[in-house]
C-alpha cells in the first residue's frame, strides 16, 4: 500500500511576543490568586479563637472583683454552708476520684 | 491506492497532549463518580481514592501545552452564536437524516471551543481543589473546605456530563479521530468543509521537496 | 447503648459524637483533629468513631468541612418540657466560653461578650441563672488550696488534715473532661497527679441541690439543673454515675426521698441552647443586657477566663500568690500563660509567709493535647518534668473553641445561602 504523504502543514500556528506575555500573564494570575486566597485564609483560620478569647479577658478586665479569694459570694457560700476549702463538706461534694478505664469496665 | 492530499492538524506533541489528558481524565472521571455514590465497601473506596490521586497528578503534568490552544478556544466571533443556534448541523445530521448549512468554523468549532473552555478552566479548579483537598483539608477553615468540595463536585460533574458528547463525536467525525488519536493527518477535501476559515488562512502547501 | 464498649460506665453515655455516612467524604481532615486517633476508616472511605477510644472532645465535629460528624444525645426536647413544667424549676449553668460564642448564632461578630443578653433570655425561656463562672471561682478555691498543699508537702514535708501526706507533683487540672477521660484510658498511672478537684460544671450541680435550695427556696427534687457548656465532652461527664453527690448528701439529712437525682440532669451546648432559644422565637441579639438574681451569679474576673487557655492558670496564680504570700499580686495579668502557643510555660517566685521561704513555682499550659500532650507526658512519666502544675485544656485556644461551640462560618455564609440550590449536595 502507497504510503499517504503529507501535502499540507499548518502555516506556523505561534504566538506573537506580545500574545504570549498577554495569555501566560492571565494563566499564571489564575492559577495565582487561588494560592493567595489559600494563604490568606490559612493565616487568618484562628482570628475567630482569637476574638472569642479577647471577649473573655475583656469580661476580665472590667470585672471590679478580678481575684477567686475576693468573691463575697463564695465566701458567704464557703461560710453558711460549705465550710472551707478542703473542708469535709467540700471532700463529700466538690471533690471526686478517677477510675481506670484500662481495665474493661462492664457497662 | 489514490494519492490523497493532507494535512498536518495535530502534531505529535500536540497528540501527546491528548493521550495524558484520556489516561488521567478518564480513570477521575470514573473514580469521581464513585466517590460521589459511595458504593462499595471500605478497601474499594480507598482504592478508588488512591486512583482518583494518583491520575489527578497526571492531569497536573498534561498542562503545559495551554497557552496556544487558550489562544484559539477563546476567539470568538458571531459565528459562534450561529452555529451554536444550529447546534452545529449535528442533531439535525444524526436523527434526520438531513445536512444543513453551518457557519464557517476556524481550526475548532464553536462546540469544540466551549468544551476547551470547559476544560482549562474546570481543570484548573479541579486541580487547586483537589490538591488543597487531598493533602490538607485540615489546615484550611472548615468552610473553605466545604468550598473547595462544592467547586470541585459542580465541575467535576460539569466535564463528566460533557464527556460523553465529547466521546461520542470524537469516535462520529471518524476523519478528526483518526487525525487526533492515530497519525495527527487529516484530508484536505473534509478540512475545507468542517473547518474552511483555518484552511483558507492558514494552512500552506508544502513544496514537492518536502 | 453499644453493647461492646469497654471503657463506659454503666449509666454514661457512650458515642455522643457519631459520624452520618452519607456526608463522610473520608477526606480525613477529622483524623488531624482528633486528640486519641479513634476515627477509623481509609482514605476515600467513609469514617466512623471507636466509641471505646473516644473523648466526645467534638473537635472532628467542629472541623469537618462536609458537617459529616453530629451529636447523638440532644436534650433541647427534654429541656424544653422541663421549662414548660410548672413543677420544676430550671437551673441554668453557664460556663464562661458560652457568652462569647453565642452570639455568632445570631448574626454577632464573634467574641461578642453577650452576657447580659444572654441572662436576659434565659429569664425569658424560664431558667434561673446559676454562672459556671461563680463554680470556677470555687474550683479555684478548692484546686489552689490543694496545690498549694501538695506543693508545701513537697517543699516542707507538710501533711493533710489528717496527717496523710500530699498528693504528688506535677499536679494537672481536672476541669476538662475530655483530658480527664484521655487520662483515664491511656495513661492511668497518672490518675494520682489530677486534681481531686470537680470541675465547675459538677461543682454547680453539686451546690445547686444542696446550697442552692435555699437561694431558690425550692426542694432539691424539684430542681432540674442543666448545663449549658461550650464541650460535648460535659455531655459524657455530667453522665458519670459518681456524680450523684448532692442526693447522697440530702439522703443523708433526711431531706431527699424518693428516687436518685445526678447533679447535673441535662447539659446543652451552646448550638443546642441557640437552637432551644430559636424554638421559642427568642432572639438574643435584640434583648435588651440585665443582670444575675442571685449570689450564684456573682463571679470575678478570675473565673470570667476559665474558657480561655491559660486561663485556669492565671486565675489559680493569682489566688496562690495570696495565700501563699498574703499580698496579691501585681499585676492581675499573667500574661506568660496567655495566648496560642502550644505549650507555655512560666516561672514565678514567691516567699512562703508561712514558712517564711522563697519558693519556685514551674507552671505550664497546655491545649490543642491532639498537637501539644505527648512529650509533656513523656517527661511527667519519666520523672523528669521540671513543671509543678500543668493546666491542660484539650480543644485548641481552649473552651472558647470547643468540640459545643457554634461551628464558625469564616464569612462564607453567602455559600450556606447558595447550598440548597445544588439538589446534589
Amino acid at each position: 500500500m502507497e504510503k499517504q504523504s503529507l501535502s499540507y502543514i499548518e502555516n506556523q500556528p505561534a504566538l506573537s511576543r506580545r500574545e504570549f506575555i498577554t495569555i501566560g500573564g492571565i494563566v499564571v494570575a489564575f492559577l495565582a490568586l487561588p494560592v493567595v486566597w489559600i494563604r490568606t485564609i490559612v493565616a487568618s483560620n484562628n482570628d475567630y479563637i482569637r476574638a472569642r478569647t479577647k471577649g473573655l479577658y475583656q469580661d476580665d478586665a472590667r470585672a471590679a472583683v478580678r481575684v477567686s479569694h475576693a468573691n463575697k459570694s463564695v465566701a458567704r457560700y464557703y461560710r453558711e454552708f460549705g465550710g472551707e476549702p478542703l473542708g469535709h463538706l467540700s471532700h463529700e461534694l466538690l471533690h471526686t476520684s478517677y477510675i481506670n478505664r484500662t481495665k474493661g469496665l462492664v457497662s | 491506492m489514490h494519492h490523497e492530499l493532507l494535512i498536518l492538524k495535530h502534531p505529535l506533541r500536540v497528540r501527546m497532549f491528548h493521550y495524558l489528558l484520556i489516561v488521567s481524565f478518564l480513570p477521575l472521571a470514573v473514580t469521581g463518580v464513585i466517590l460521589y455514590f459511595k458504593p462499595f465497601g471500605e478497601s474499594a473506596m480507598n482504592l478508588a481514592m488512591q486512583i482518583h490521586a494518583a491520575a489527578g497528578a497526571f492531569f497536573l503534568l498534561a498542562f503545559d501545552r495551554v497557552l496556544l490552544f487558550v489562544k484559539r478556544v477563546f476567539t470568538f466571533s458571531l459565528d459562534d452564536v450561529r452555529w451554536f443556534a444550529v447546534l452545529g448541523g449535528y442533531p439535525q445530521k444524526l436523527l434526520l437524516g438531513r445536512k444543513i448549512s453551518v457557519p464557517p468554523m476556524g481550526k475548532y468549532n464553536s462546540g469544540q471551543k466551549l468544551f476547551g473552555i470547559c476544560v482549562l478552566i474546570g481543570g484548573a479548579v479541579l486541580i487547586i481543589s483537589g490538591l488543597a483537598l487531598w493533602a490538607f483539608p485540615h489546615l484550611l477553615p472548615r468552610a473553605a473546605t466545604a468550598y473547595l468540595g462544592l467547586l470541585h463536585t459542580f465541575f467535576g460533574w460539569l466535564l463528566t456530563l460533557f464527556l460523553p458528547v465529547h466521546l461520542f463525536l470524537g469516535v462520529y467525525m471518524a476523519d478528526d479521530f483518526k487525525a487526533m488519536i492515530l497519525h495527527g493527518r487529516i484530508p484536505l477535501a473534509e478540512a475545507r468543509e468542517m473547518s474552511p476559515c483555518w484552511v483558507e488562512k492558514e494552512v500552506i502547501a508544502l513544496s514537492e521537496n518536502g | 447503648m453499644n453493647a461492646t464498649a469497654k471503657t463506659y460506665q454503666a449509666g454514661e453515655i457512650p458515642g455522643v459524637i457519631a459520624i452520618r455516612a452519607s456526608d463522610c467524604k473520608g477526606c480525613d481532615a477529622c483524623k488531624r483533629h482528633c486528640p486519641t486517633g479513634a476515627i477509623t476508616g481509609a482514605f476515600g472511605a467513609t469514617h466512623s468513631i471507636d466509641v471505646d477510644a473516644c473523648l466526645s472532645c467534638g473537635q472532628c465535629l467542629i472541623n469537618c468541612p462536609f458537617g459529616a460528624p453530629y451529636e447523638t444525645a440532644d436534650s433541647v426536647e427534654n429541656v424544653l418540657a422541663r421549662l414548660q413544667d410548672r413543677t420544676s424549676t430550671v437551673v441554668g449553668i453557664i460556663a464562661p466560653a458560652v457568652r462569647v460564642a453565642i452570639g455568632e448564632d445570631f448574626g454577632l461578630p464573634a467574641g461578642t461578650l453577650a452576657t447580659g443578653k444572654l441572662y436576659t433570655a434565659m429569664k425569658k425561656a424560664g431558667f434561673e441563672i446559676f454562672d459556671n463562672n461563680f463554680a470556677a471561682d470555687l474550683t479555684i478555691m478548692e484546686e489552689g488550696s490543694e496545690f498549694i498543699a501538695r506543693a508545701r508537702g513537697a517543699v516542707f514535708g507538710e501533711k493533710g488534715a489528717h496527717g496523710e501526706a500530699a498528693g504528688p507533683l506535677p499536679q494537672f487540672t481536672s476541669c476538662c473532661p475530655a483530658w480527664v477521660r484521655f487520662v483515664e484510658t491511656k495513661y492511668p498511672s497518672l490518675i494520682p497527679h489530677l486534681s481531686s478537684a470537680k470541675s465547675p460544671q459538677q461543682m454547680a450541680g453539686a451546690v445547686a441541690k444542696t446550697y442552692g435550695t435555699k437561694v431558690w427556696n425550692k426542694p432539691a427534687d424539684r430542681l432540674y439543673t442543666v448545663g449549658i457548656m461550650p464541650c460535648t465532652a460535659k455531655k459524657l461527664e455530667a453522665s458519670r454515675p459518681e456524680f450523684n453527690q448532692a442526693f447522697l448528701y440530702n439522703r443523708r439529712n433526711n431531706t431527699a426521698a424518693g428516687a436518685a437525682y445526678p447533679d447535673v440532669d441535662a447539659v446543652l451546648t451552646t448550638r443546642d441552647l441557640s437552637r432551644l432559644f430559636k424554638k421559642l422565637n427568642i432572639d438574643l441579639a435584640a434583648q435588651k443586657d440585665s443582670a444575675g438574681d442571685t449570689l450564684l451569679a456573682d463571679y470575678t474576673g478570675a473565673g470570667a477566663i476559665f474558657g480561655n487557655t491559660g486561663g485556669v492558670m492565671e486565675a489559680a496564680v493569682r489566688t496562690a500568690c495570696a495565700v501563699i504570700t498574703g499580698k496579691e499580686l501585681t499585676p492581675l495579668d499573667f500574661r506568660p500563660v496567655r495566648g496560642l502557643k502550644g505549650v507555655k510555660s512560666a516561672s514565678v517566685t514567691l516567699c512562703d509567709a508561712k514558712y517564711n521561704q522563697d519558693v519556685t513555682l514551674h507552671l505550664a499550659v497546655v491545649h490543642n493535647i491532639a498537637q501539644n500532650i505527648d512529650p509533656l507526658l513523656r517527661d511527667v512519666l519519666a520523672g523528669t518534668s521540671p513543671y509543678h502544675f500543668i493546666e491542660v485544656m484539650n480543644c485548641p485556644g481552649g473552651c472558647v473553641n470547643g468540640g459545643g461551640q457554634p461551628v464558625y462560618g469564616n464569612g462564607s455564609s453567602w455559600l450556606g445561602a447558595i447550598r440548597p440550590w445544588f439538589a446534589w449536595n
